[in-house]
C-alpha cells in the first residue's frame, strides 16, 4: 500500500518530496514570522526613521546640519552633562556594588538569598516613585536634610542640591548598585577555594591574592557590569524628569522636550540627530560588552 | 549539581580577607542607603503641621478621581501588555527550540536589541515613522501596550527562554506526538504546565514594566499612573511621596514573587536532574 501511495504521488506532481519539503521549510520559518514582524514594526522601522531623519533637512534633502547642531553649543553641552552623569554614576555603582557583592558572597545562607532577590527587584525599580522617595529624603525639605541641619550640617548651604547632576548620581545608585551586585555575585562565587589555598600556600598576602588572582579573573565580569550600568544610566529619563522637571539639560530630556513641542522652527529633525547620537553611544557600550563577554568565555574555558 | 558549587558557603572568601569587619561595614552602609529613603518617605508622607502625624495625604489621594482613573488606565494597559507578551513570547520561544533551533541565536540576539535603543528614541522613531498615517491609532492609549511589549522583551523573553532551555523540550514533544497529541494539545497539555514558572515570571515582568513606565506614556500624553504621580508632585509633594511609597512597596510584591518562584523552580529541577 505504501508503494502505491508513493507511486501515485510521483505521477501527480513533478517532484513531490521536494515540494513538500519546501512547504515544510516555509512553515518552519513561518513560526517566527510574527515575532520578526512585531520587532520590524515597533523597533526596526522607528529606528530607521530616526536614522534617516537625522540626515534630512526640513524639505527632505540630505544634510549634515542636524548633526552639526546636535554636537555643538547647548546640545553638545547636554551630551557632556549626560556623560558626566553616567560616568560618575557608573564609577560609584561599580565600586560599591563590587564591594557589596564580595561581602554578600562571603556570607552564608539566608542573607545572601535575601540580597539576591531584593537586588533583582531594585534593579528593576527606578522610575518616578524613586525620585519622590529621594525628594522626601534629601530634597529641600527632606527628612535627612532636616535631621542633618538640626545637627548643624546644612547641605544646601554647602552647594549640594538633589536637583543637580550630583543629586541624580546619588539617586541612580538605588537601581545601579543592585545591577552590579547581580552581575558580580555569580563570578565571585565561582572563585574556587583551591585558588585561595594555592596562593596562600605560595606565601601570597590576602591583598596580593586579590591583586594577582581575584581581580584578573573577575575583570571581564567587572567590565560587562560597567558597560551595562553606563548604558542604563545614560538612557535613564523618568527619574531625572520627575526630579528636575526637565530643567537639567540631559540628552534624553532634550529629546523629550523636542518631542513635546518645545521646538524652534527649522529644528524638526534635531531630535532625530540627538537620538542617533544616543544610539551610537549605547551601541559603542554594547560593543565593549560583547567583546568583554567573548573574552570572559575564553577565560572560563 | 547546584549544591557542589565551589565554595558555595564562601568560607574561602572569608579566608581571603573578606572578614567580619569588612562585611559588617559594607552591608551596614549599603543596607542603610537602601532603607533610609523608604523610612524617610514613610515619615514625610504623614508629616503634618508642627510635626503632627496626619494621614491627610493618603486620604486626599483616595478621594482624587484622577488617582483612580489613571490607575485604572495603567491596569488596563498592563493587562493588555501581559496578554500580548504571552501571545508573542511563548509560541516564538517554544517554536524556535522545537522547529528551528538554527535561528535561536538570531531570535535571542534580537530580544536584547531594545536595551540598546533608549525609550525616548523609540518614541521619536514611532512618531516619525507613523504619525502621519496612523494619527488615529496614536491617540488611543492602548498603543502603549505593544510598545511596552517590545521594550520589556529583553526581560520577558530571556526569562521565558531560560525556562524553555532548562527543559528537555524535544523529548517531551516527541513523546506527546507519538501518543497522538496534536500541536495545540502538546502545547497546552504538556509544555505549558512544565513551563509555568518561566511563564509567570515573564508575564509579571512585562506587567510590572507596563505599570511603572513613564517615558513613553508621558511623551505620547497619556495619563497613566506614573504620569499622574509626576503631575501631583508639581503641586502636592506629600501626596506624591505617599503614592510613590505605596508604588515602591507594591512593586516589591510581584517582583519578589518572580524571584521566589524562579528560584524554587530551578532548585527543584536541578535536584530532579541529578537524580
Amino acid at each position: 500500500m505504501v508503494t502505491t501511495l508513493t507511486r501515485s504521488r510521483e505521477e501527480g506532481l513533478p517532484s513531490p518530496p521536494l515540494v513538500a519539503h519546501k512547504r515544510r521549510e516555509v512553515r518552519r520559518y513561518g513560526g517566527v514570522l510574527p515575532y520578526l514582524l512585531f520587532l520590524l514594526i515597533f523597533l526596526i522601522i522607528p529606528a530607521i526613521s530616526v536614522l534617516i531623519g537625522a540626515f534630512e533637512s526640513n524639505n527632505g534633502t540630505l544634510t549634515l546640519s542636524n548633526l552639526r547642531l546636535a554636537f555643538s553649543g547647548p546640545y553638545l553641552h547636554s551630551f557632556v552633562a549626560s556623560f558626566e552623569l553616567s560616568a560618575g554614576s557608573t564609577i560609584i555603582a561599580v565600586v560599591v556594588g563590587f564591594l557589596a557583592a564580595l561581602a554578600v558572597a562571603a556570607t552564608k545562607g539566608r542573607p545572601r538569598a535575601l540580597v539576591q532577590s531584593s537586588s533583582s527587584v531594585l534593579a528593576n525599580t527606578g522610575g518616578v516613585p524613586l525620585a519622590f522617595a529621594f525628594i522626601a529624603t534629601l530634597g529641600n525639605f527632606g527628612i535627612v536634610t532636616k535631621i542633618l541641619s538640626d545637627m548643624g550640617i546644612n547641605l544646601y548651604a554647602h552647594g549640594f542640591s538633589l536637583y543637580s547632576v550630583i543629586g541624580l548620581i546619588i539617586v541612580y545608585q538605588y537601581f545601579l548598585i543592585p545591577v552590579m551586585i547581580l552581575v558580580m555575585l555569580g563570578p565571585i562565587q565561582n572563585i574556587r577555594s583551591a585558588w585561595v589555598e594555592a596562593a596562600r600556600s605560595l606565601g601570597a598576602s590576602k591583598l596580593r591574592f586579590w591583586w594577582s588572582v581575584g581581580l584578573p579573573i573577575l575583570t571581564p565580569a567587572i567590565l560587562s557590569g560597567t558597560v551595562v550600568i553606563f548604558a542604563d544610566a545614560f538612557a535613564a529619563y523618568a527619574t531625572a524628569e520627575a526630579l528636575t522637571s526637565g530643567t537639567l539639560p540631559l540628552v534624553p530630556i532634550q529629546i523629550g522636550s523636542l518631542i513635546s513641542g518645545n521646538v524652534a522652527a527649522g529644528q524638526a529633525n534635531l531630535g532625530n540627530a540627538l537620538g542617533l547620537g544616543m544610539i551610537i553611544v549605547v551601541a559603542l557600550a554594547a560593543t565593549v560588552y560583547v567583546l568583554s563577554q567573548r573574552k570572559a568565555s575564553r577565560w572560563l574555558r | 549539581m547546584v549544591a557542589v558549587v565551589p565554595g558555595a558557603e564562601g568560607g574561602h572568601l572569608r579566608q581571603a580577607g573578606i572578614g567580619g569587619v569588612f562585611r559588617a561595614v559594607v552591608l551596614l552602609v549599603v543596607g542603610a542607603f537602601f532603607l533610609i529613603p523608604i523610612i524617610a518617605s514613610a515619615r514625610y508622607s504623614v508629616l503634618g503641621v508642627h510635626n503632627h502625624i496626619t494621614f491627610s495625604a493618603y486620604r486626599s489621594l483616595f478621594n482624587d478621581p484622577s488617582f483612580r482613573s489613571s490607575l485604572w488606565l495603567s491596569l488596563q494597559v498592563a493587562i493588555l501588555t501581559v496578554i500580548l507578551t504571552g501571545l508573542l513570547v511563548i509560541p516564538t520561544s517554544i517554536w524556535v527550540s522545537v522547529r528551528v533551533p538554527r535561528l535561536r541565536g538570531l531570535i535571542d540576539a534580537l530580544s536584547i536589541v531594545p536595551l540598546g535603543v533608549p525609550s525616548v528614541v523609540v518614541v521619536l522613531g514611532i512618531l516619525g515613522a507613523y504619525h502621519s498615517i496612523l494619527n488615529v491609532i496614536l491617540t488611543s492609549p492602548f498603543i502603549l501596550a505593544p510598545i511596552y511589549v517590545m521594550l520589556a522583551l529583553p526581560y520577558s523573553y530571556r526569562t521565558f527562554d531560560t525556562a524553555v532551555r532548562s527543559l528537555d523540550i524535544n523529548t517531551l514533544v516527541e513523546a506527546a506526538q507519538s501518543l497522538g497529541a496534536s500541536w495545540n494539545r502538546t502545547l497546552i497539555g504538556v509544555l505549558l504546565p512544565n513551563l509555568r514558572a518561566g511563564m509567570i515570571g515573564a508575564l509579571i515582568l512585562a506587567g510590572a514594566y507596563a505599570l511603572g513606565e513613564f517615558v513613553v506614556a508621558s511623551l505620547l500624553s497619556f495619563n497613566t499612573f506614573p504620569v499622574y504621580i509626576v503631575q501631583i508632585g508639581l503641586t502636592a509633594a506629600a501626596e506624591a511621596v505617599a503614592v510613590s511609597l505605596v508604588a515602591l512597596l507594591v512593586a516589591f510584591i510581584p517582583l519578589s514573587l518572580v524571584t521566589i518562584f524562579g528560584n524554587g523552580r530551578t532548585k527543584k529541577r536541578s535536584v530532579g536532574a541529578t537524580r
